[in-house]
């Protein structure tokens, strides 16, 4: 098996390819120190499987497999101590190893992970993932988005508004407008729920851009955005809207 | 809002009190000025209650001029004189209501000239009292705040206690330690030993000093040199410590672990989340008879706004208010890649001085 590793700790990479080393049938292809090197190495390389450290610079290991897409390398989590993020892997039958890393739960993971492989099983999305292994209470704080070979690391809090397209959302960020394969719901359900509201079918608004609200036709009404945008809104929407600001 | 009018049971008692100074107000007109009881009673219980509802306005005086707030002469001026026009005011309406008995069938009061002295008399006391009892209510108050203030302080103190207790052992510093050390004797059995040494180094210092309440400042940096040479076998190249501590400081007293939520911090919220890395730099001067301790660190400048900075700053926070109340402070500073707290402690010496 081709593996590639994640973390971006030295010590724990070099800790981890030593072992491998250990083994027959493994080899390292490769080693990545944060998580924009780990996605631009496990394309390059198109290793089989990733052990992959969660809480890294820039972006996390559940992020870095959200950016891979569907086409990525098979995976096991490794870390120290995430108490919810264990916990949701265990629910979910999802690989992982703990710091410090015992060589025979090494050995047994990988060979849970190459059967894995030839079955092609699916798991959960990485969004759904990472949204279980947060601890309760916690939102979503960012949102990773491809564009081409860049990605683009965009805080919540400076998205304007989210609009649904196709097959697609739109994050409308300062006039900007970033694509991302994902549906609206899925976007919803992450997103903090006294800052941003679904005020329409196609879109979500972050309320902090909100500046006053118009009455359009019978059962709509326009909102007013800070930098003179408007957004429509439906009744179920803005019953949502008022009931979050009285 | 008004304190008695913002609650009916105090209303309704601040009534039954003006109602019963009526009543008494009715008997002493009754006796001394040969007025019938039932004249008496319908002239006083009224203008009793307008008494009270004049003497409302005492809070808002009361507000405006705390004991203490004012000099003394006009202390005592501008009660005189906003004490003077309510008492006219009222002799002027007993007198109005008097006569206006008097022409609605109710005659057998007394002459307007026997009944102007008894009236100032009452209103001045009811007056009197009002203001004195106004003070009281504000008082009540004042010390009520205060003492739910204190209570405050004293279970934040308590949480910063705990959490501390919990952060000794904190899991995320234990296991990463721990696989470092495994990495490190494949590789380097010598520098495993160090880092074992460090940890129990670390641990039991920590243990130590958590139950004292002040400590030498020495110690506290003893302890954080300690912490970051241990995060620096984690982090290597990317942790930089820089300790700039002037000579005159160490024998100084500080809170125990003062510093080391702030190092924490340094490290897990600043440096871990850069790729390159940076300086954590920890300070400590003295100026002017106070001791000033500063940690500062770099960040990303592409943090998420909700990420805070955890519990330990507000805790550190706390644990200095209670115990210095407005003679310490502590400052953040955060700026787009930078950022910095500082804390400024009365500079104590182990021996009191």
């Amino acid at each position: 098996m081709r593996i590639l590793i994640v973390d971006d700790e030295a010590l724990a990479r070099a800790f981890l390819a030593e072992q491998l080393a250990d083994i027959a049938g493994m080899e390292v292809v490769g080693q990545a120190s944060n998580g924009f090197e780990a996605v631009k190495r496990a394309e390059e390389l198109a290793p089989d499987l990733m052990l992959l450290d969660i809480q890294m610079p820039k972006l996390s290991g559940f992020e870095v497999l959200e950016l891979l897409g569907p086409a990525r390398p098979g995976v096991i989590f490794v870390t120290a101590h995430d108490e919810y993020a264990i916990r949701a892997f265990e629910v979910h039958a999802v690989d992982y190893l703990l710091k410090p890393v015992d060589p025979a739960r090494l050995r047994a993971a990988l060979e849970r992970a190459a059967t894995r492989l030839s079955s092609h099983a699916t798991g959960l999305s990485p969004p759904e993932l990472s949204r279980l292994a947060r601890p309760p209470g916690h939102a979503l704080e960012r949102v990773v988005i491809r564009d081409g070979s860049r990605v683009h690391v965009l805080p919540v809090e400076q998205i304007d508004f989210i609009e649904a397209q196709d097959d697609y959302v739109e994050f409308a960020s300062s006039g900007k407008r970033l694509r991302k394969q994902q549906t609206l719901a899925e976007i919803e359900s992450q997103l903090h729920p006294t800052r941003f509201v679904r005020i329409h079918r196609s879109f979500i608004l972050n309320i902090e851009r909100l500046v006053r609200i118009e009455p359009y036709a019978k059962d709509s009404w326009l909102i007013i955005l800070k930098d003179g945008g408007r957004l429509p809104m439906s009744r179920t929407g803005y019953a949502r809207l008022r009931e979050l600001i009285g | 809002m008004h304190p008695i009018v913002a609650r009916r049971e105090r209303l309704l008692l601040y009534l039954g009190v003006w109602v019963a100074f009526g009543a008494l107000l009715a008997l002493v007109l009754a006796f001394n000025r040969d007025a019938s009881l039932r004249w008496s009673l319908l002239f006083a219980l009224p203008l009793s209650v307008l008494l009270g509802a004049q003497a409302l306005w005492c809070w808002y005086l009361v507000r405006v001029l705390p004991p203490g707030a004012a000099s003394l002469p006009r202390f005592i001026g501008t009660w005189l004189g906003v004490g003077l026009v309510s008492l006219a005011i009222w002799v002027a309406a007993g007198l109005g209501w008097r006569s206006a008995l008097g022409s609605f069938g109710a005659p057998g009061g007394p002459a307007a000239a026997a009944l102007t002295p008894i009236l100032l008399f009452a209103g001045s006391i009811g007056l009197l009292v009002s203001v004195l009892g106004h003070y009281m209510v504000a008082a009540f108050e004042v010390s009520r705040d205060a003492e739910r203030h204190a209570l405050e302080l004293r279970v934040l103190a308590r949480e910063a206690e705990l959490r501390f207790l919990r952060g000794q052992l904190d899991p995320h510093f234990l296991f990463n330690g721990l696989n470092s050390v495994a990495a490190l004797i494949g590789s380097d059995a010598a520098a495993a030993r160090r880092m074992c040494f460090l940890m129990s180094d670390f641990f039991r210092k920590s243990l130590g000093l958590a139950a004292q309440q002040s400590i030498l400042l020495s110690e506290e940096l003893a302890l954080a040199e300690t912490y970051l040479a241990i995060e620096q076998v984690r982090f290597g190249e990317r942790l930089r410590p820089r300790f700039e501590v002037s000579e005159s400081t160490g024998a100084l007293l500080v809170p125990a672990l003062v510093l080391q939520p702030l190092v924490e911090n340094a490290v897990h919220h600043g440096v871990a989340h850069l790729l390159e890395g940076g300086e954590v730099k920890v300070s400590a001067r003295r100026h002017a008879g106070l001791l000033e301790l500063a940690v500062e660190n770099p960040c990303d400048p592409e943090r998420p706004a909700s990420r805070g900075t955890g519990l330990g700053l507000a805790n550190v926070r706390a644990r200095i208010e209670v115990l210095f109340g407005n003679r310490a402070r502590l400052d953040v500073v955060s700026e787009r890649e930078h950022f910095r707290v500082l804390i400024v402690l009365p500079a104590t010496g182990a021996s009191g001085g």
